[in-house]
């Protein structure tokens, strides 16, 4: 296992944000990150390199990562990960490439080994499909459009030959065609490097395309967890559930969407028992006795709903 | 029943040289909805604020009824955007983070000064409860809204002046799936039941293939295929269209 986060619990101030998460990631895997703004999606990848503001920050877990606790490295031996071994990919391309440095500056800052760079950043670019400005030494950021600064970031994120990439909503900005494209280059660098991938996002239709493994986060815990295509076919908890019915699509044309009422809790705020209930179609007194546990739905199926089996067995008519 | 028609519309910006619409002619009949799908800058917002005369159109008609909207002067055109509205793609953008949500909403009597006093506070009400708010929100800030919220008040300013017609740009581009199937439910329930008509603004085929009947493909300023959604989406001849619904990850 490449990188293994156990009992994750974050905070800023004195809100906990994310709740005791769990998500293993395997060599040359892509794992996706499902759930609503705010939920924590972001915190819980900003964690696996402690870039999380110290006030409070990261209060319990481990990070393994090659066998090591990140939580427990050095400075030193952290800032080495950083620029070695995990990377990031963020939403806004433009906000995260800096804008008084040349393209071929921002590329050259990333490299591992600083030799030949011309050429390293020529093969880079090619990789990213800029070919365009290969030689062009004087290219800044604003020249590009928005999905040539994230295929620039890409490029970047991917320079220094790291073992996992954190890709973050990166491309939520992008048009669709774009973001076809933009997917395309992702799954074709992984291939090709053998990278894990954690890969972050609202859009279920994005990650469902991407991802080898889901996991599906609801206000700072994951409810469910599985293969991709046990998600699919047999989501395991409500919430889920009723992100699907929330896909928009021809074929459910002119019909209402079943769509999940109300909105995400507050942090600072949180109902007792199930953090789903006040939401949930479901829902019974029991679910407010204490919040579930991850249960089996089947193997490496896991959801954290009480009534999860009834509903698989048919006891309960799946409306 | 046509109820706007548009034909050979263009608007070039001369500073850029950009031909963001490049003749444009369709129709639009009353109590349907026209989808409008392109790629980013292909022009759709422009084509949608020439409709309004939010700016000016270099040549071509826009008939709504029977009147050229290009042709009727400033104070006949005030009247007549009462019955023809907008709902913007940034929630965020389009409401002043510092104006409660109940002057939001007066503001429009304001401009078109035909409701006074408490009449205003009521319909506001009236207003908030049908985009599913409720009084509770009359004091509320608009910074204080989730995306979701902002959307329903931004809908419910366009319903105020009781249009017939609305362009919808990108209403719900901005918010999380869960949040965009509500918005889309309130916007569908609210154009069966009033009998609305919308121009329907989206670059996501999902989006437009769940509530459109007929579509407009739109491609650096011109019309590229149109349709029932049907025939475009089961059977599209561009190319472009093709490429858009390869890329729409209808999975
Ligand atoms: N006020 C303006 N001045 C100059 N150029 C403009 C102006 N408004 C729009 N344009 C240009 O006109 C073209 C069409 O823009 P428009 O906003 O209509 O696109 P759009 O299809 O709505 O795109 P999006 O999906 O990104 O909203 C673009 O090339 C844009 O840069
Ligand atoms: N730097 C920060 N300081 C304080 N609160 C924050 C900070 N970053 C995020 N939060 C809060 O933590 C929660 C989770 O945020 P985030 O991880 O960004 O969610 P997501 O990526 O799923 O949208 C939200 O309630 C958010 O407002
Ligand atoms: S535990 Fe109860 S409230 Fe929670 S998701 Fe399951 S059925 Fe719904
Ligand atoms: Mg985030
Ligand atoms: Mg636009």
């Amino acid at each position: 296992m490449l990188l293994q986060i156990k009992n994750l619990k974050v905070g800023y101030g004195n809100i906990e944000v994310v709740r005791g998460v769990d998500l293993n990631i395997d060599k040359g895997e892509c794992v996706g990150l499902i759930g609503e703004s705010g939920c924590g999606k972001t915190t819980v990848g900003l964690s696996i390199t402690k870039l999380i503001p110290e006030r409070r920050g990261i209060t319990s877990g481990e990070i393994l990562f090659e066998d090591r606790d990140i939580l427990k490295l050095n400075p030193e031996e952290l800032r080495n990960i950083r620029s070695k071994k995990i990377s990031y990919v963020f939403q806004e391309p433009f906000s995260s490439l800096n804008p008084v440095f040349t393209i071929y500056e921002q590329i050259k800052e990333s490299l591992e080994e600083k030799d030949n760079s011309d050429s390293q950043i020529a093969e880079i670019l090619k990789s990213v499909g800029l070919e365009k400005i290969i030689g062009r030494k004087n290219v800044y950021p604003h020249e590009l459009s928005g999905g040539m600064q994230q295929r620039a970031m890409i490029g970047m994120a991917v320079a220094s030959k790291p073992s996992l990439v954190v890709l973050d909503e990166p491309t939520t900005a992008l048009d669709v065609t774009i973001q076809r494209q933009i997917l395309e280059l992702i799954m074709e660098l992984k291939n090709k490097m053998n990278l894990s991938i954690l890969f972050i996002s609202h859009d279920l239709r994005i990650v469902f395309s991407i991802a080898d493994k889901i996991g599906i986060m609801y206000a700072g815990k994951i409810v469910e967890y599985g293969l991709k295509e046990k998600i699919i076919s047999n989501p395991g908890h409500p919430y889920t559930m009723g992100l699907m019915d929330s896909i928009p699509s021809f074929e459910h044309r002119k019909k209402l969407f079943n769509a999940i009422g109300g909105k995400a809790p507050l942090f600072s705020d949180l109902p007792i028992g199930c953090k789903f209930y006040p939401r949930c179609k479901f829902r019974i007194d029991k679910c407010l006795e204490k919040e579930p546990e991850l249960e089996n739905v089947s193997s490496g199926h896991v959801s954290r709903c009480i009534r999860i089996k009834d509903m698989h067995y048919g006891v309960i008519k799946n409306k | 029943m046509e109820l706007l028609k548009i034909s050979n519309l263009y608007k070039t910006f001369k500073k850029h040289k950009v031909s963001a619409v490049d003749g444009a002619s369709f129709s639009i009949f009353k109590g349907e909805v026209l989808g409008l799908v392109g790629e980013s800058g292909c022009g759709k917002t422009t084509l949608a604020k020439l409709i309004l005369r939010l700016i000016d159109a270099d040549k071509g008609s826009i008939f709504y009824k029977d009147k050229d909207l290009l042709k009727i002067s400033h104070s006949d055109m005030r009247k007549t955007r009462k019955s023809l509205q907008i709902i913007f793609q940034d929630p965020y953008a389009s409401l002043d983070p510092r104006m409660r949500i109940g002057e939001v909403i007066e503001e429009v009597y304001d401009i078109h000064k035909d409701v006074t006093g408490r009449e205003k506070k009521n319909k506001a009400i009236e207003l908030l409860e049908t985009v599913g708010l409720g009084e509770t929100y009359l004091q509320r800030l608009s910074s204080e809204l989730s995306g979701g919220e902002r959307q329903r008040v931004g809908i419910a300013r366009a319903l105020a002046t009781d249009p017939e017609f609305i362009i919808c740009d990108e209403p719900v581009s901005s918010l999380d799936i869960s949040i965009q199937a509500q918005i889309l439910n309130l916007l569908i329930d609210l154009q069966k039941r009033k009998n609305l008509t919308y121009l329907f603004i989206s670059h996501d085929l999902g989006v437009i293939g769940s509530i459109c009947d007929r579509v407009i493909v739109m491609q650096s300023g011109k019309f590229v295929e149109s349709g029932s959604c049907e025939t475009i989406f089961r059977n599209p001849k561009h190319e472009y269209t093709k490429s858009l619904l390869e890329s729409a990850l209808l999975s």
